[in-house]
């Protein structure tokens, strides 16, 4: 069974927001909520600046928070590693959403809680998630942790610098990013903040 | 960050509809639990309890299906379908649904008593405690921490004992007071349990509400007739104020 995972290298990322539009077009995601965003952030004063390119969306946690909480189980772990929803079991209650560290998950018009699967019907049919796919820097790799073959793990053994989202939380992400600009790893709002 | 990339979707999750919510099941919670230990001593006033429980309990019910956005899809049976005591919500579920049962058993007079007494004392626990149980589970939110465990269980008991005066019960103003001045206690330690940013965060967004409740909560203390109308406010307050301005992810991202 494979473990699926994505790699987005930083260093690479433009900010095109061309993952963003295929996502949208791709899960056909309603206007005013997404699965996928870029948080853009300029931190310190040249010659110390940080300009960051991050595109964020569900990181498919290997320890989901999102997951227990759900009273119905409409919220479920997949044998391959995919955090996913069923429709058909969601109250909307907002217990995952309350529970998601990342704000990856959004309430659907249609009444149910809504998210990034690593286009789940596309692997199906062994294609790329839509965001790998039309990623013009190939910035994004994707595939089976535990094969060493795989696009993704080979770029993880390649990278200078891997981080994840909040990593003091225990979540263990499988969304990697690769060489964050600042050499501290990933920009935080607490940085802002005090920026 | 600007809007073209698309901004995350960190809005309010739970609304106005959802503090409703919060408030209701503390009411019915307390009122369920007054009614069970009424019961259990065998009180004359035990019946009518009950009745105001199953009231509030409906309502609270009827509020939850109104409020959510999957009121006509049906799905909520599952909550009742699947078993998963890792979530409170689960358990909340359940809790008011025993509650109502054994409560609405024990007012027709039908099924074994005793029994069903003891159901109904678990069950109004359970929807007392499980609302801060839901919130203090995400340890993402750094606002809605282990304090809620205790505030919102007590508060609900407060707004209970609270409605109960005003049914003209003279035994509930003693454990009243005693509740609502433990919770008050608690919420005055509350943003001393906070980091400072989550404490600076929550002053800001709610410092004038909380400061308000709190004093409208000690005026419970002197004020006679008013006494509880202005612990109920308060303590139906902080819960709407906890849920409400909680809902913060903080600065981790």
């Amino acid at each position: 069974m494979p473990r699926y995972a994505m790699t987005i290298d930083l260093s690479l990322c433009v900010g095109c927001a061309a993952c963003a539009v295929a996502c949208k077009m791709e899960n056909e995601v309603p206007p005013g909520v997404r699965r996928l965003w870029i948080r853009e952030r300029e931190l310190g004063i040249f010659p110390d600046l940080t300009v960051e390119f991050r595109p964020e969306q569900c990181l498919h946690c290997a320890n989901p928070p999102c997951v227990p909480v759900c009273p119905t189980g409409a919220s479920y772990q997949t044998k391959d590693g995919l955090v996913l929803v069923d429709p058909k079991k969601c109250i909307a209650c907002g217990a995952c959403v309350a529970a998601c560290p990342y704000d990856a998950r959004y309430l659907h018009p249609a009444g149910y809680v809504d998210k990034c699967t690593f286009c789940q019907h596309r692997l199906e049919k062994g294609r790329l998630p839509a965001c790998v796919e039309t990623c013009p820097t190939g910035c994004r790799a994707f595939g089976d942790l535990d094969d060493p073959e795989s696009p993704v793990a080979k770029v993880l053994k390649e990278a200078g610098r891997v981080d994840v989202l909040r990593p003091e939380l225990g979540t263990k992400p499988k969304l990697f990013y690769l060489n964050a600009p600042s050499k501290k790893g990933l920009t935080r709002e607490s940085e802002v903040h005090h920026d | 960050m600007t809007e073209f990339y698309g901004l995350p979707n960190a809005g309010e999750f739970w609304h106005w509809t959802n503090t409703l919510h919060f408030i209701l099941v503390g009411l019915a919670g307390g009122v369920a639990f007054l009614a069970a230990l009424l019961h259990l001593q065998n009180a004359k006033e035990a019946r009518f309890f009950t009745l105001v429980a199953l009231g509030l309990i409906a309502l609270d019910l009827f509020v939850l299906w109104a409020e959510s956005p999957a009121r006509f899809r049906f799905t909520h049976v599952w909550l009742f379908l699947t078993f998963h005591p890792q979530s409170p919500i689960w358990w909340g579920a359940w809790g008011l649904a025993l509650a109502f049962l054994s409560g609405g058993l024990l007012h027709l007079n039908r099924g074994p008593k005793e029994a069903l007494k003891r159901v109904f004392l678990v069950a109004s626990l359970v929807a007392l405690a499980y609302p801060g149980l839901a919130l203090a589970v995400n340890l993402n939110r750094p606002l809605w921490n282990a304090l809620m465990l205790a505030l919102f269980p007590i508060t609900a008991l407060a707004l209970g004992l609270g409605l109960a005066i005003l049914l003209k019960q003279a035994w509930a103003r003693l454990p009243f007071q005693s509740f609502l001045g433990l919770a008050l206690f608690l919420a005055a330690l509350y943003p001393f349990s906070l980091s400072a940013e989550a404490r600076a965060h929550f002053l800001e967004e709610g410092g004038i509400a909380y400061g308000l409740l709190l004093a409208l909560g000690l005026g419970a203390f002197f004020g006679k007739g008013l006494a509880p109308w202005l612990g109920l406010v308060s303590a139906a307050g902080l819960r709407a104020l906890l849920v409400l301005v909680g809902q913060w992810q903080g600065l981790g991202l």
